[in-house]
């Protein structure tokens, strides 16, 4: 490792982490309790900062989570390291419960913690994202060619898992205006990133 | 589905832009569309940074001994098994889609369910294992009767529909390692022989299910619609 440069030895030792996580997944596939307690470990603290973000209830991300776990339990054997990380492979499990969270019957309880939510808070964090994303991310310098607004309703969405509905209602857009918004957002961001 | 309609269908799908609806239709047409899971795993690296930034959270101590105690005993026949339901209602279990469809009012369930099970005890011989299967307003919507000879039949307590485009599909499991198994596809529910010829005999517990898919069948093989109605199935007092 003493060999790499400062910038790539992160980068080396992201890998043999998720070399770690790859194998306790092998682990999980098998029945192996200590494959999943080392993602559990290495993951939950992060997964509970995004589910609650997204859920903004700590009983619900806790619940996300533990479902979590259980899915990633049971789909282990899927996990095929050719498709993707471990990692995003895990927070795309995290993010689907957490959507169906929100989507599902627990929602009516959201919508009162949604409403008392400042815009001016929510528009403070999109940008806390952004300046929390690393100064060398492509992700961050691609973000930052998008108008303000348009930054805001890509972060607001995934931060929040919001539908494109919640999203115009928020931004006090019709639907359709939204909805293009989003597309030519991500179309820059999809150009910037490739 | 043009490169273009994929890549939008596969980023809005990421960002978690969909509804219920849309995002069970984009999640069936991921399992048979590789070049939109293609998409889909290229967005995801994209926006992985994102989550990244959420400030870790210590997660309740007592959150891992109850996700341990869910996994079930350790067993090498069924190491895998989730024995404890989850308490969030995912969207699958919660059926509020499903609402507007409608199952008949109870009362005229109650009269069929007597209606039926007489009609069921003269026909044949009495069945070794019964399963209730309720709606998710917990209402009895179909039984499934298995017999000692294996055979195992279906029967209709409500007059449910499949809209245009869709199917019915009724699903067995027995062993979570081999998953659910089809075992019937109905345009509208009524009275059938369920299709379970080389499969194991029926036991206690078994359950049983009809779930909302595309019109001919699930195209993965597995359940990915809505449960419309499920049940487990319990052994009668003539016995296995």
């Amino acid at each position: 490792m003493t060999t790499l440069l400062p910038a790539l030895e992160g980068a080396a030792e992201d890998v043999l982490a998720e070399d770690a996580l790859a194998e306790a997944l092998r682990g999980c596939a098998r029945g192996d309790r200590a494959g999943l307690q080392l993602l559990y470990d290495r993951l939950a603290p992060k997964m509970t900062g995004v589910a609650l973000r997204m859920l903004r209830r700590r009983d619900l991300a806790d619940e996300v989570v533990h479902d979590t776990f259980l899915r990633i339990w049971e789909k282990a054997d899927s996990f095929d390291p050719a498709r993707g990380r471990p990692t995003s492979w895990a927070f795309a499990i995290l993010r689907n419960t957490a959507l169906n969270a929100l989507r599902g019957e627990g929602r009516m309880e959201l919508v009162g913690d949604f409403e008392a939510i400042e815009p001016a808070s929510e528009e403070a964090d999109a940008e806390t994202l952004v300046m929390a994303l690393s100064e060398a991310s492509a992700l961050r310098r691609c973000l930052d060619r998008l108008e303000p607004a348009r930054r805001r309703a890509i972060l607001l969405a995934y931060m929040r898992g919001l539908t494109h509905g919640e999203l115009a209602g928020r931004l006090g857009v019709p639907l359709g205006t939204a909805k293009a918004w989003i597309r030519r957002s991500l179309l820059t961001l999809r150009e910037c990133m490739t | 589905m043009s490169a273009d309609e994929r890549d939008r269908l596969a980023s809005e799908y990421v960002l978690g832009l969909l509804d219920m609806e849309e995002m069970r239709r984009c999640e069936e047409r991921l399992a048979r569309d590789a070049g939109l899971a293609l998409q889909v795993e290229l967005w995801r690296a994209r926006l992985a940074e994102l989550d990244a930034t959420a400030a870790p959270v210590t997660p309740d101590p007592a959150l891992w001994p109850r996700i341990e105690a869910a996994l079930g005993p350790v067993a090498p026949a069924t190491p895998r098994r989730v024995a404890r339901p989850s308490r969030l209602a995912t969207w699958w279990e919660s059926l509020s889609l499903w609402r507007g469809y409608g199952l008949a009012a109870s009362a005229a369930l109650v009269l069929l369910a007597f209606g039926t099970a007489q009609l069921a005890r003269q026909a044949a011989q009495a069945p070794v294992l019964v399963a209730v299967l309720l709606s998710d307003q917990n209402q009895p919507a179909a039984v499934v009767n298995a017999f000692r000879d294996g055979r195992t039949e279906l029967l209709a307590l409500s007059a449910l529909k499949a809209p245009e485009g869709k199917s019915l599909q009724v699903w067995t499991l027995w062993d979570r390692e081999r998953g659910p198994v089809s075992v019937g596809l109905l345009e509208a529910m009524r009275n059938v022989e369920l299709s379970v010829e080389g499969l194991p005999r029926p036991a206690a517990a078994q359950l049983y299910e009809v779930t909302l898919e595309p019109a001919g069948g699930s195209p993965t093989g597995r359940p990915t619609g809505p449960i419309l109605m499920k049940g487990n199935a319990s052994p009668t007092e003539t016995g296995i």
